[in-house]
């Protein structure tokens, strides 16, 4: 959906963010974060998320029994999970104040699961490429990606219609903010690309938003 | 296929017209010429004009970029308002592949970056050293040529002429947009002598800006109606002419007078709340590395090797971008407000300037945070 170019908006007030990102998705963030929790269900086992935001997807995976590494770049962000699994067990959350690309300082195939919602969107094609290649080298052999995030529509039509809705939302969020995230062309094919088996991929909200999960091959 | 001279010229037309706007140009690594590995390695953010600019100045030097994602958006801008700090810096090293084609790990970024990265945490968590290369691009080749010595000139901003000039056309070009499209539909006669209008009064602003002293500038304000209302009366000028006298005149001292100070490098009479700080130095914590002298684009400080420390000779220049703060490894330097009230250094290092001048953009940088968790 068009609306998903605020993005950038909410992550300048991050108290906000959850209501706000609830809104803009017309509540499917929420089924999105479910889908990928259960995706993974990896009971006990370590998950690595990357850009964890105010952790809506950190909690759910916490509630499925996994223990979590976080990782984001923004102090504020990580306040907001601080405070929000206050309750959880102490070796169920590892937070980490840093960007993605520093995934490569974790030791090789040293987590069950690797988790983004809505945090590649945020980076260049580049980086993705980068990002993700590194989540296959500290995935374990069989281990689980699921991924989240805005994509391109499929269709032609669809498309366009897209990119004509998104412009004003996000000349709006640039002159808010100075920067606005850009939809993923092909998620699929770009975990693909890192090595991985895909296993399922399903879209919401007129197909604007996506979930890809695969497996790293045994 | 329109010829690249062609389609370069039109590009930095736009760019610079509309230079107030981010134009992203795809961040990772450039090869200047033929480099090996042991060329240099330059890094820089995603501005187009910015990352062409470089690449112009380096023909026939080998060379690798690295272009940083900062939001489209111009070095020093980027810098100081938190889109070009550490995350990016380390992001660009990390995943341009970079790493795999030089032997060394020392990188050379601009001189204005120095507000907004931390040079010492790009060095521990990414490994690379960091140096703070000459401000301007068409340096660099000079610069790689004096052994990456800086020279005096090398540091220093300039407000001369060719750079008024760019501001200039940088907020003419939107204005007389914004001034042209309801004159074409109203009274197209006129757009034309609106356009040169704006363009004057854009080329007025930047030529006199640094000299009317910030407390002219007020009066200054108050005084232009007062005249144009008075000199439309003994003129004979009925009511309609005297309101639109002191409308046109008061609008024309607003324009002329308001705070370009993040277009210019100067600071007049900037209505900021830091315009009233002051930096000062805790002398008995400055240990002489003098990282504050390499960084500073206004030359405030001077090296004192005779005692082992740096003087802040000449404050009076001081342009708050907080630079010298920003790299102090001891935490030497920090800014006074108007009321004594100290600044410390990590309030500059963690909050950036937002698009309205004020410092609320929080950047983390990771302190205290472990590079790893342990996998136990």
């Amino acid at each position: 959906m068009s609306s998903l170019a605020l993005m950038r908006l909410l992550e300048s007030a991050p108290l906000r963010y959850d209501k706000g990102m609830r809104l803009l998705t017309l509540g499917a963030i929420d089924q999105v974060r479910t889908a990928l929790a259960a995706a993974i269900d990896v009971d006990g086992g370590r998950v690595l998320e990357i850009g964890c935001g105010t952790g809506a997807l950190t909690e759910k995976l916490i509630a499925r029994g996994a223990r979590v590494t976080a990782l984001d770049q923004n102090p504020e962000m990580l306040e907001q999970v601080r405070a929000r699994l206050a309750g959880a067990a102490r070796d169920a959350l590892v937070l980490v104040e840093r960007t993605a690309a520093e995934i490569d300082s974790f030791a090789e195939q040293s987590f069950e699961a690797v988790a983004a919602s809505l945090s590649l969107s945020e980076m260049s094609r580049g980086e993705r490429s980068f990002v993700l290649r590194q989540a296959f080298r500290v995935l374990r052999a069989g281990g689980v990606i699921a991924l989240a995030d805005e994509v391109v529509p499929r269709t032609g039509a669809a498309r366009l219609w897209h990119r004509m809705l998104r412009a004003p939302v996000a000349a709006l969020t640039w002159a808010m903010v100075g920067s606005v995230s850009s939809p993923i062309p092909d998620l699929a094919a770009e975990t693909a690309a890192a090595g991985f088996r895909l296993r399922s991929e399903r879209r919401w909200l007129c197909e604007t938003l996506a979930m890809v999960v695969g497996e790293r091959p045994s | 296929m329109i010829p690249r001279a062609v389609s370069d010229f039109v590009r930095d037309a736009l760019q610079t017209g509309f230079r107030l706007v981010p134009w992203p140009t795809e961040p990772g690594l450039r090869a200047l010429g033929n480099p090996g590995p042991l060329s240099p390695v330059l890094v820089t953010g995603n501005f187009d004009l910015t990352v062409r600019r470089v690449m112009r100045a380096m023909r026939g030097v080998d060379a690798w970029l690295v272009v940083a994602p900062s939001s489209g958006i111009n070095v020093w801008c980027a810098a100081s308002g938190g889109h070009l700090s550490t995350h990016q810096v380390i992001t660009a090293l990390k995943t341009s592949g970079v790493s795999q084609r030089v032997r060394h790990r020392r990188a050379i970024l601009p001189q204005l970056a120095a507000t907004g990265v931390i040079a010492r945490e790009v060095e521990r968590r990414a490994h690379w050293q960091v140096k703070f290369g000459p401000v301007y691009a068409r340096d660099i080749p000079r610069y790689l040529a004096q052994h990456e010595k800086k020279s005096e000139d090398m540091r220093r901003v300039r407000f001369g002429l060719p750079e008024r000039l760019e501001m200039a056309a940088s907020w003419a070009t939107p204005m007389a947009l914004v001034a042209a499209i309801p004159s074409l539909l109203l009274r197209p006669a006129w757009t034309p002598a609106l356009v040169v209008l704006v363009g004057v009064i854009a080329l007025a602003v930047f030529t006199i800006y640094d000299r009317v002293a910030a407390r002219r500038r007020r009066y200054l304000i108050a005084a232009a109606p007062l005249t144009a209302v008075a000199a439309t009366a003994l003129a004979g000028g009925g009511t309609a002419a005297l309101i639109t006298a002191a409308l046109a005149s008061a609008a024309a001292a607003a324009v002329l007078t308001y705070d370009y100070s993040g277009s210019t490098p100067i600071e007049g009479g900037s209505h900021f709340r830091e315009a009233r700080w002051h930096i000062k130095l805790d002398f008995d914590r400055c240990k002489g590395v003098y990282f504050c002298w390499q960084v500073c684009p206004e030359a405030c400080f001077d090296q004192r090797p005779d005692i082992g420390k740096v003087e802040i000779s000449r404050s009076d220049s001081c342009i708050r971008c907080g630079a010298c703060v920003v790299q102090c490894p001891t935490d030497a330097l920090y800014f006074e407000d108007g009321g004594g009230r100290r600044i410390e250094p990590e309030t500059i290092r963690r909050f950036k300037l937002n698009l309205l001048g004020r410092r609320s953009v929080r950047v983390g940088y990771g302190q205290g945070a472990p590079a790893s968790t342990d996998s136990g």
